[in-house]
């Protein structure tokens, strides 16, 4: 089971690795020209994507189908709270400076891209400071319904 | 090799990611995020007791991935990258220094809204939850307002 989602895991992080670099969404100007509202390429592309897996999913969930390794499939929704907005924030501004985000910013750097290190390595200090910050109690951070979740503690349907 | 397009067309990449999101939570009951991968690697790395170790292979996977990619495509080229902050006149050094602290900046903001692009930018607005909506729209907001700065401040360069 551990070793299956070893291999499920690798193969779903692969096809996404494939597909932001088949879109080129790991060259700057790709995320550049569409923020600069020159190219409708990565709205497009989020939009899609989300209109391809909304009704999908809720579908899914409607029909409560079982998930192969995770049981029933339960979808996460929370309210908003002021991290969500503030990171958001900071996540823009970040992501238009940088020019790329974290899934792409792998990719660049396995294109042969150096600078992609900078940005991978440099996500990485962010992400290290703030999570620092919230294990000492002097940061919060909100809850993210598109991340990893621990499905022993988010009981089913929690939303 | 050229097998692939120079670039994939939104309408078929956009659709391929969504039936990636959909898979996973098919599988495994998880979304398709990014941050949470980059923590849980940084977490085997610290050699955490409660690391996911799938989502590490998952962080490998999307390397590889992207890898692959580029060698169906035009092939791996060692190079900077970043070639529009060249043309714009930024010495090596500098480019490094912008994309360092943009990329801290945004994990930062990650760690701290709960997820990216693809974690609250598709994972999350595809499940319908009000966060990840309003997570989205305030860094699309966001970096569109910052990119015009951008562009205004280098006199058109960027």
């Amino acid at each position: 089971m551990r070793n299956r989602m070893n291999l499920v895991g690798g193969l779903f992080g692969a096809g996404f690795g494939f597909v932001l670099a088949a879109a080129r969404l790991h060259e700057y100007d790709t995320i550049h020209e569409t923020l600069k509202l020159e190219s409708p390429y990565v709205f497009g592309l989020m939009g899609l994507a989300i209109g391809i897996s909304l009704p999908l999913l809720w579908i899914l969930e409607r029909r409560q189908v079982a998930t192969v390794y995770g049981g029933r499939l339960a979808l996460s929704r929370s309210k908003i709270e002021r991290h969500h907005i503030v990171g958001g924030v900071l996540f823009g501004a970040g992501w238009s400076i940088a020019g790329t985000c974290p899934a792409p910013a792998l990719a660049m750097l396995s294109s042969g891209a150096t600078y992609g290190a900078v940005a991978v390595v440099g996500l990485f200090v962010g992400l290290w400071l703030r999570d620092r910050q919230v294990a000492a109690g002097t940061g919060g951070a909100s809850i993210g319904d598109g991340e990893h979740r621990d499905l022993r503690t988010t009981p089913a349907g929690s939303a | 090799m050229n097998i692939l397009p120079d670039q994939l067309p939104f309408w078929i990449a956009g659709p391929l990611l969504g039936l990636l999101v959909v898979g996973l939570f098919v599988v495994a009951n998880q979304p398709l995020g990014a941050s949470g991968a980059y923590m849980q690697t940084m977490k085997a790395v610290r050699r955490d007791t409660d690391t996911v170790g799938w989502r590490v292979w998952y962080f490998g996977g999307i390397f590889v991935g992207g890898a692959l990619a580029t060698i169906l495509g035009p092939g791996i080229e060692i190079r900077r990258g970043y070639d529009s902050m060249t043309a714009a006149g930024w010495s090596p050094t500098f480019i490094a220094l912008v994309v360092l602290a943009g990329a801290i900046v945004m994990g930062y903001g990650a760690r701290m809204a709960g997820g990216c692009t693809s974690g609250h930018g598709i994972c999350g607005t595809a499940q319908r939850s009000p966060a990840s909506w309003a997570t989205t729209a305030t860094f699309m907001a966001t970096a569109v307002a910052v990119t015009g700065v951008l562009t205004l401040l280098t006199g058109g360069d960027l």
